[in-house]
């Protein structure tokens, strides 16, 4: 009945707007914003890829997931939300069902459905792929390998899809609903080759240009089902070296920038015509140890000399993180003991490793069995995530060396260092600096790092963590499986399996033309409803 | 003539080939990309994977004369970090971007050098030649990518954006990393300018062109400018290496979107397609080079034929 | 005629090249601190003369509270190292060959000047790091990749002077009589070779100095936590603002011994050879 009154009434306000007149400039918060306007936002890297499948670490997340979307959103608190599925839950102990967003299209009109995703999950554990007439690419995530429990799927309805598993998978809607989908008759027509090329997804915003390392180009996508953002274009350009970016914010050249170093966060935020905003990231950055045993690796016939426990803890009492935190980072970075960063579904808090070094060189003449003073010798890979972790890793360093243990760095490129880890030739005492983050909302992406033999896991699991940790992935109930996690965090603490120093903050600046921008915990930025003042 | 062609051309071949072999095995005996394509947390055996999905795991000769045979055709294989055709990507960094910066470079280092040149050898062992001895040695004596800082530091910032600090695509964004890039060349081509034309103004019938009553200006500029052009494009051909060379730590400071910088991003990841086609581009363009520099030099001057 | 102004530019070099040597040899004794200690808390700390600075540090300290005065120091010896066994290395091998080369001519010299083509044409970053990842970056071999880059040049102007020697009479005098080859290249050649070798030298010194910068900035330099120039530069590149003192003295050092060594070079090209001014 109020319908007809309301059309009414629209009607009366339309009509009895002059003609000519331009209608009321559309505000945010009370100021004008200019809804055709480009938002330029400078990165550090451009990205190699946009087909998800091949990968999607920190940098190329950042540009796939302004265009593709996955089943589970994420706000800005971390939280997962409804994304391109409305709803998720576990029907038995070995099936999900996803009910999917209705009147969602992709860039080019296909419509999103079952269809889309039965397809996307044939791609994800590379089945049916000669029926589909696609090829094979080499994938960050070989989900046949890292989740085999995964048996079989299929559509209930044009919306439902049901996924099956030979044994409980409590986080399976994390694994497979953070991954962002591809469209299925456009990829089988085009191939994989032209998803990389020219991507079409349900996202925010469409790919309009690509110049390589240069710049890409997005135009808002019109027909997006979600919040839209509010500028017309969005530009990213690269520039890799953080001063010139902040010469380009400070010269107006760019709206936003990202990564931007600690200490000039500080400066930067000082200035009245700038705003710098942080958020906490779930790169967690540590020193890996070996711990394996002598069939393990190429080890010519000795065991990691970081078998045992108390060595480890030892070294991580041994490093003041504070001091790391308020000297390097300026307060853009938290202490952390969980093994899963504070971000992620499932976290609880750990005691803090006391800075300790008493503690530690007696913890370190306990275990002392060895001939000698305990010596490592560190891998450490510079020029790859960033000023603060080679200034980090040095410091630690010079902790560790002040407990008596005698470290000599070997400072490589990061390939070099991949390659050592996967030949496995890491020496007896050897140990390597590196940081994990994670595409995942659920801890598990955190503790499975011990459960399997990967180029990372140098300390794998003992038999009575392993039964708990398989335990966390098979609960299905949600109550008793955040208490599992905790209990497995609390005892992954304890058993310190890494060095951990510290868990990252990622700083932005941007002009105060930009209003609405703020940081997400995620590894991509989030333009929507972000708009530019007039 | 034609002999000579000749034969330069078929010691420019080799050179490329040479350069690309080396390379080749150079790069697979050091270097594994497979490993970059996986998650840390990936299994041996995924890398496996993605190493037999690039051909990786095929014995050495074979994957040589695959290569060796495609290279005629223009074939460098895919690229491994942007999944595309390799030889396109090098292509498409080299023009306009680098081609633009060392090409602005190479006339900024000539034709700011003749004039500086010949004022230094005219008013020899007076102020100005003093002057321009000491400051041309002082642009030689500075790290090219320090300089390209203060640059950035002095024009992008002090100056409040005077110039763009980075990014390409208009003559502004041209300026400073062509000044850079040309600072030491010049430098050394105004020296090679002022004692080519000293020796030669010493010379018998620069002294005869004199005394016939010439004018002191056409003497300069006839007679010994043109001898002396010879030594001075001998080291233009073999300071174009050193340019191109150059260009990686300029376009990093600038963030040029050229060649140079496609290299040392390509390099540490290992991405061997585009490693070699860029090679090969570097070593034809350097050899066609000096190629066209020893025929010019040849067509100049007969008595360079004869080396 | 080399004239007083000449001369004292000269001297100035000389003096220059003089007192980075003497500075770095006895570096232990002078710098107030250890250069690779490194003391979190004392992190950035400007130089003496600004607020904030001390007279415990000069010059300020680096990101990891290391001293800038000490770390230039040590840094003046490994620059000096890799600049003269770089040199050396390039320099001896070079000359090997291209006495080889131009002596016995044939077959040998065609390969030589071949392979010094190859070398030419290559990119030496691709070089670097092929090396540097196989055998580790280290201050050897870096030293190793930049003598195996450089030996081209030597060989060349080797070879073009053992050339034009080996069918001079006291060359031809010295075979009648029976001497060795050996002993021909050594007495008779190699002397005359020297000169135009040594300006080369001097100016690759120079030049390799600031290349060993230019491969820290790449990333491919002497590794941390050692002290070398290149490397000092490249940590600042990133603090020019807000620690414009961590790439100012390193930047002044490296140029005022590089410049130290090309006015010395200068000098000696007109001293040892005119000639050498032609085409080098």
């Amino acid at each position: 009945m109020a319908h007809w009154l309301t059309v009414l009434l629209a009607g009366i306000l339309v009509l009895s707007t002059p003609p000519g007149t331009d209608a009321q400039p559309p505000t945010v918060d009370g100021v004008a914003i200019d809804p055709d306007a480009e938002l330029v936002v400078a990165l550090a890297d451009d990205t190699n890829n946009m087909d998800p499948r091949i990968g999607m670490g920190s940098i190329r997340s950042n540009y796939i997931r302004q265009v593709f979307e996955s089943l589970v959103d994420v706000d800005r608190e971390g939280k997962p939300v409804p994304g391109l599925a409305l709803t998720w839950k576990p029907v038995n102990d070995l099936t999900w069902e996803f009910t999917l967003r209705r009147g969602v299209t992709f860039h080019d009109g296909e419509p999103f459905n079952a269809d889309t995703v039965l397809f996307n999950l044939d791609r994800f554990f590379r089945r049916n792929l000669d029926r589909w007439g696609i090829k094979d690419v080499a994938a960050g995530t070989s989900f046949e390998k890292v989740y085999p429990f995964v048996t079989r799927w299929e559509k209930v309805d044009d919306f439902t899809v049901r996924i099956h598993t030979s044994e409980p998978a409590a986080n399976l809607w994390d694994f497979i609903g953070r991954e962002p989908l591809v469209p299925r008759a456009w990829t089988v027509k085009n191939g994989v080759e032209a998803l990389n090329e020219r991507p079409v997804g349900t996202g925010p915003w469409k790919l309009v240009e690509w110049k390589r390392k240069n710049h890409m180009s997005f135009e808002r996508n019109e027909r997006y089902w979600g919040t839209p953002g509010l500028v017309k274009r969005l530009r990213f350009v690269v520039i890799p070296e953080a001063a010139a970016r902040i010469a380009a914010l400070r010269a107006g050249q760019v709206g936003l920038i990202e990564a931007v170093p600690p200490l000039d966060a500080g400066v930067l935020s000082r200035e009245p015509t700038l705003r710098v905003t942080s958020a906490i990231q779930k790169l967690a950055c540590r020193l890996y140890l070996n711990g394996r045993t002598k069939d393990a690796y190429e080890s010519g016939g000795r065991d990691g000399f970081y078998a045992d426990a108390r060595v480890r803890l030892a070294l991580n009492l041994a490093v003041n993180r504070e001091a790391i935190v308020q000297k390097i980072f300026h307060g853009l970075a938290i202490i952390n003991a969980s093994p899963v960063a504070t971000v992620a579904y499932g976290y609880a808090a750990q005691e803090a490793y006391p800075y300790d070094p008493a503690r530690a060189r007696a913890l370190l003449a306990q275990a002392a069995g060895q001939d000698g003073p305990l010596t490592l010798q560190l891998l450490f890979p510079t020029k790859h995530y960033g000023q603060a972790f080679d200034e980090t890793v040095p410091a630690v360093v010079e902790m560790l060396k002040d407990v008596g243990v005698q470290v000599t760095i070997k400072s490589l490129d990061f390939g070099t260092l991949l390659q050592t880890l996967t030949k496995g030739t890491l020496p007896p005492n050897g140990g390597f600096a590196a940081c994990r983050t994670s595409n995942n909302l659920d801890a598990d992406d955190f503790v499975r790092d011990w459960a399997t033999t990967t180029l990372i896991n140098w300390t794998p699991y003992p038999p009575e963590l392993m039964t708990l940790y398989q335990n966390t992935r098979r609960s299905v109930d949600p109550k008793k499986r955040l208490a599992l996690l905790a209990d497995l965090q609390r005892r992954v603490r304890d058993w310190a399996p890494v060095v951990s120093l510290y868990q990252e903050a990622k700083a932005y600046a941007h002009s105060t033309r930009v209003l609405r921008f703020s940081p997400t915990q995620e590894l991509n930025m989030d333009f929507r409803g972000v708009a530019l003042k007039k | 003539m034609a002999r000579f062609l000749a034969r330069r051309l078929t010691h420019a071949v080799f050179v490329v080939w040479g350069v690309v072999t080396v390379v080749f095995f150079i790069l697979r005996l050091t270097g594994d990309p497979a490993a970059f394509l996986v998650d840390q947390t990936a299994t041996r055996e995924e890398i496996a994977h993605a190493r037999h999905l690039l051909g990786l795991d095929r014995p050495l000769h074979v994957q040589y004369l695959d290569f060796i045979l495609a290279v005629p055709r223009g074939d460098f294989g895919i690229s491994i970090q942007q999944r595309r055709p390799a030889l396109p990507i090098v292509l498409e960094h080299l023009w306009p971007a680098t081609a633009e910066l060392a090409l602005a470079a190479i006339v900024l280092a000539t034709v700011l050098a003749i004039p500086l040149g010949v004022v230094a050898a005219t008013h020899r062992g007076g102020g100005l030649d003093h002057l321009s001895r000491v400051g041309s040695l002082f642009l030689q004596s500075m790290p090219s990518f320090w300089l390209g800082l203060m640059l950035i530091l002095l024009f992008a910032v002090a100056l409040g954006g005077l110039l763009p600090a980075f990014g390409s695509g208009s003559l502004r964004h041209l300026i400073l990393p062509a000044l850079t890039l040309a600072a030491a060349p010049l430098a050394q081509n105004v020296r090679l300018i002022r004692s080519g034309l000293l020796e030669v103004l010493q010379q018998d019938y620069v002294r005869t062109a004199r005394a016939k009553g010439v004018a002191e200006r056409g003497v300069v500029y006839r007679h010994a400018l043109r001898n002396a052009a010879g030594p001075f494009l001998t080291v233009t051909g073999l300071s174009l290496g050193f340019m191109l060379s150059g260009t990686l730590v300029i376009e990093t400071v600038f963030s040029w979107p050229g060649l140079g910088r496609l290299m040392v991003q390509a390099v540490p990841g290992r991405d061997f397609p585009v490693i070699q086609a860029a090679v090969v581009v570097f070593a034809v363009v350097f050899v066609l080079v000096n190629l066209l520099v020893d025929v010019v030099h040849g067509l100049v001057d007969p008595r360079a034929r004869i080396a | 005629m080399i004239t007083v102004g000449r001369q004292g530019v000269v001297l100035v070099g000389t003096l220059v090249i003089v007192a980075s040597v003497v500075l770095a040899a006895l570096a232990p004794a002078l710098a107030p601190v250890d250069p690779i200690r490194n003391d979190l808390l004392a992190r950035l700390a400007p130089p003496m003369w600004m607020e904030g600075g001390s007279a415990r540090h000069p010059l300020g300290t680096d990101t990891l509270g290391r001293d800038v005065v000490s770390r230039l120091l040590y840094g003046a010896r490994v620059s000096l190292l890799v600049g003269f066994a770089a040199v050396l290395v390039a320099g001896v091998v070079g000359v090997a060959l291209g006495l080889v080369a131009g002596y016995y001519g044939g077959r040998l010299d065609d390969l030589l000047m071949r392979v010094g083509d190859v070398q030419l044409a290559f990119p030496v970053l691709v070089l670097a790091i092929a090396v540097l990842s196989v055998l580790g970056a280290s201050l050897g071999n870096v030293i190793i990749v930049l003598g195996l880059t450089g030996w081209v040049t030597y060989a060349r102007i080797t070879r073009a002077e053992t050339l034009s020697l080996r069918h001079r009479d006291f060359v031809e005098g010295a075979r009648a009589l029976g001497a060795r080859d050996a002993a021909i290249l050594w007495r008779h050649i190699l002397p005359n070779v020297l000169p135009p070798i040594t300006v080369v030298a001097t100016f690759s010194v120079a030049r390799t100095i600031i290349a060993e910068a230019s491969l820290s900035f790449l990333g491919l330099g002497i590794p941390p936590p050692a002290p070398s120039w290149g490397a000092m530069l490249d940590e600042g590149r990133n603090y020019l603002t807000t620690g414009w003192w961590l790439a100012l003295f390193p930047g002044l050092a490296i140029l005022a011994l590089v410049l130290g060594i090309n006015l010395v070079g200068d000098w000696l090209r007109d001293a040892l050879d005119p000639r050498v001014e032609r085409g080098m």
